[in-house]
């Protein structure tokens, strides 16, 4: 028996000589592993997260753009992959240019990206793990952006804007306040998981989106009051903002690009209770104001409490998360008023849910970031609370206040001329008939649609 | 006080056999009425108001009676009284209410001749109807109407119809009983409609927690006041800005009035009687009583200043009081009064779960 045992050992270990050689992986390669893990499972997250801006956009809007919105989601998360790969990538992380002073404003270098197949020594992270989060960031915040253009909006222009938006505004922004050489960065402005960067500049494109569009049809009547088009399903709206808060997970605690010492694991935690700040706040407020307690409202804190504390999450202490997170939830309730007030119409209250919040997630870091987590993440110092110090809190609104100007400025120019060049809105009787019909010419709901039609 | 073109032209409606003329009248009327509102007290202007709606539909009951003869179904084969619920029934009408009615006639006395009896009624009833329809009347949307058959049957159909309401009370019974509280007739023989109130009035009596049953539906309707003290307007459509006045104050009001009076037996339909006569039965002390007919007084102005037009004929309302409308000093009275009427209901959801 033994004999047996050993001569064919003896004999394997000649066929495979390596098995008798096997060394432990070394600590730098197992903890290497270990982040590669965590960080792809968390890009997939925030891939997932398309499926709730998919449910988000058509819930919220009516059914004869449903298969639209659908479709051209799945369409621009591929041209946008296209796009990031071959310019965005460069834009945002290249370090080509590091000796150069322009990079402080835009990277460059490996464009149409090609990673070497396997970490190299000293890597705590496979460049292609990165590029496939920083990639998914990207096309999330275009996603939000298409909140400005729904159900109105040219297929063409869905086209056009998610090059330009891939290529000319979002790496900026990313590159700005992520990048080492980005001139945020090295001031110190915190942004953990992009409050600004994915957030609030989604939420400008599609404010200059939605002002160059006008608003929908029936949005707004002659005397300046508003008309309220419901979403077509409002358990496709819950759905999204679930999905959406799993895929946070992803998104936030992600973005600790390395498992550690478990210090993602408190990202989570304080991600967790920000979002139920935010959903408990906003159907409380919007039950006291209007008198019912309204769920789009709800559904919007829980994402207003999520993109709130984006930024904020690595940085905070927990009580100070449940707060970001409550006041995002009646933020976002005051400000989709706001909005419907000078008539700009919003149809899944981007504007409001990643605008508004997205803005008072960053600005929240110079007030509750304390100094003990910035030191520890070595991005700028603590906030107005823990330090007594302005600061942190005047980087923060630099930081809005330069990006959002930027993002402004750009999708105003862009946008703008799309619109003298090739037109941005489909005609009016396309937008009536619906854009599953007009754009595609068929329906995302055959049965139901056809039915309506010959009613009309 | 005495107002000598509406006394004409309200004589000349018992006088008009002809419904396009009765549609000329009322619109002369409306349009004399209407701007008196702001020059008389408001408890005269509906006395005077209501008095003209009733003569209109009396008319207009009178007229289908002869229609019917005309049409050789003969005169009406036992008595009846034509019904009004609703704010017809609460002498509350406005210029722009919509038909709530409905029709009793006594049992024949061979009950085989009960098909025929309920088939000249049905056939009246609709003639009566669509007459005031002609008069821009519209129907109610509820279907509360006399055209309704559930609406329009013999005594002891009525009374057997409130027995099992009382008995069995769901939701939609207890809906349909307190319509039935506000009942009044408004044409035909009264002792038909005095059995059936009092037969409402006794099961009110006998029957046991019925006031808990009644509660849910009387408090359906929420005031317009937020708890940080604001008033809820709407948000959305043509009337966006607006304050939905007829079910955030009105109706509330009438409600939590109408549960204590039927509860104390009060026969009484109009809110500012039924408020009256509580004071009366000690049910509500004077302060109370005084500080409630206040309110409503200013609800029925403000009623009469609701978005109303005319459309397809019908004289309509949307109960809606304008942004334009609302001034600082009346939004101040408004919520003031609206402070009121939740205390109101307090004490109308304690008596009626016994709570006192």
């Amino acid at each position: 028996m033994v004999k047996k045992l050993i001569l064919s050992l003896g004999a394997l270990s000649l066929l495979f000589p390596a098995m008798a050689f096997a060394d432990d992986p070394s600590a730098g390669t197992l903890n290497m592993g270990l982040n590669s893990i965590w960080v792809l499972v968390a890009a997939v997250l925030v891939i997932l997260m398309q499926g709730g801006f998919i449910l988000l956009e058509s819930g919220s809007t009516r059914m004869k753009n449903a298969g639209h919105i659908a479709g051209k989601t799945i369409f621009t998360l591929g041209l946008c992959t296209l796009v990031y790969w071959a310019v965005g990538y460069a834009f945002a992380f290249g370090t080509d240019n590091a000796e150069n002073s322009i990079s402080s404003v835009v990277g460059w270098g490996g464009a149409f990206f090609s990673p070497s197949v396997a970490a190299a020594d000293g890597e705590s992270l496979p460049s292609t793990v990165f590029f496939i989060f920083q990639l998914a960031f990207a096309a999330v915040s275009l996603s939000i952006a298409w909140g400005g253009f729904a159900e109105r909006a040219k297929l063409s222009a869905y086209l056009v804007f998610t090059v330009l938006f891939t290529a000319l505004i979002y790496p900026v922004i990313s590159h700005w306040i992520w990048s080492s050489t980005g001139w945020l960065f090295t001031k110190g402005a915190q942004d953990y998981a992009g409050s600004t960067v994915v957030h609030l500049t989604g939420a400008i494109a599609a404010f200059a989106a939605t002002v160059l569009l006008k608003p929908r049809i029936g949005r707004f009547n002659k005397d300046g009051s508003a008309n309220e088009i419901l979403g077509h399903n409002q358990v496709f709206g819950a759905l999204s903002v679930l999905i959406l808060w799993v895929g946070w997970f992803g998104f936030n605690a992600g973005s600790a690009l390395s498992v550690g010492d478990g210090f993602f694991g408190y990202v989570a935690f304080n991600t967790q209770l920000g979002a139920a700040g935010g959903a408990v706040a906003a159907l409380l407020i919007s039950w006291l104001v209007n008198g019912k307690a309204d769920i789009t409202t709800t559904l919007n804190g829980a994402l207003a409490g999520l993109v709130a504390i984006t930024a904020t999450c690595a940085f905070v202490d927990p009580w100070a998360a449940v707060v970001i997170g409550l006041v995002a939830g009646v933020l976002v309730f005051f400000s989709a008023k706001f909005f419907e007030k000078i008539k700009v119409d919003d149809p899944i209250f981007a504007l409001s849910v990643h605008g508004a919040a997205g803005v008072w997630g960053t600005v929240a870091n110079g007030i509750f970031a304390t100094d003990v987590l910035a030191k520890k993440l070595n991005v700028g110092e603590g906030g107005l609370i823990d330090t007594g110090n302005w600061h942190q809190l005047w980087i923060q609104v630099e930081s809005v206040l330069v990006c959002g100007g930027y993002t402004l400025v750009a999708s105003f120019i862009l946008l703008g001329i799309m619109k003298v060049v090739m037109g941005l809105r489909v005609t009016e009787e396309q937008e009536i008939i619906g854009l599953d019909l007009s754009e595609h010419g068929t329906f995302g709901y055959p049965e139901q649609m056809k039915k309506a039609q010959q009613n009309m | 006080m005495s107002d000598p073109v509406r006394a004409e032209l309200l004589a000349r409606i018992g006088n008009t056999g002809d419904v396009a003329a009765l549609r000329g009248l009322r619109d002369q009327i409306q349009a004399h009425m209407g701007p008196l509102l702001f020059e008389r007290p408001i408890e005269q202007f509906y006395t005077d108001l209501n008095e003209v709606h009733d003569a209109l539909i009396r008319r207009a009951v009178a007229l289908s009676e002869e229609k019917l003869a005309r049409m050789g179904e003969g005169s009406p084969p036992v008595p009846y009284a034509y019904l009004l619920f609703g704010s017809g029934g609460r002498e509350e009408q406005t210029l722009t209410s919509d038909q709530d009615s409905g029709l009793v006639y006594a049992d024949p006395e061979d009950p085989s001749q009960l098909e025929e009896v309920a088939r000249y009624f049905g056939l009246f009833a609709q003639t009566v109807v669509m007459t005031l329809q002609q008069l821009g009347y519209p129907p109610c949307e509820g279907e509360v109407v006399s055209s309704n058959p559930l609406w329009c049957q013999s005594l002891s159909q009525w009374t057997g119809k409130l027995d099992l309401w009382f008995k069995e009370p769901d939701w939609e019974r207890v809906r349909y009983l307190l319509i039935v509280a506000d009942c009044r007739i408004v044409a035909g023989q009264p002792f038909v409609w005095l059995a059936l109130k009092e037969h409402f009035f006794m099961l009110m009596l006998s029957t046991d927690r019925i006031a808990e049953s009644m509660l849910n539906n009387t408090m359906r309707h929420k005031v317009l006041l937020g708890v940080f003290g604001q008033l809820f307007k709407e948000h959305y459509g043509e009337d966006a800005g607006s304050l939905d006045l007829k079910y955030g104050a009105y109706i509330p009001m009438v409600n939590a009035i109408r549960l204590l009076a039927i509860q104390a037996g009060i026969r009484a339909t109009a809110t500012m009687t039924r408020i009256e006569d509580l004071t009366r039965h000690g049910v509500l002390d004077e302060a109370e009583g005084a500080a409630y007919a206040e309110v409503f007084r200013l609800f029925m102005r403000l009623r009469l200043l609701t978005t109303s037009k005319l459309e397809d004929g019908f004289y309509t309302s949307g109960g809606k009081l304008s942004n334009a409308r609302l001034t600082k000093e009346l939004i101040e009275e408004l919520k003031a009064g609206l402070r009121i009427v939740r205390k109101l209901q307090k004490k109308v959801r304690k008596r009626a779960t016994g709570r006192i």
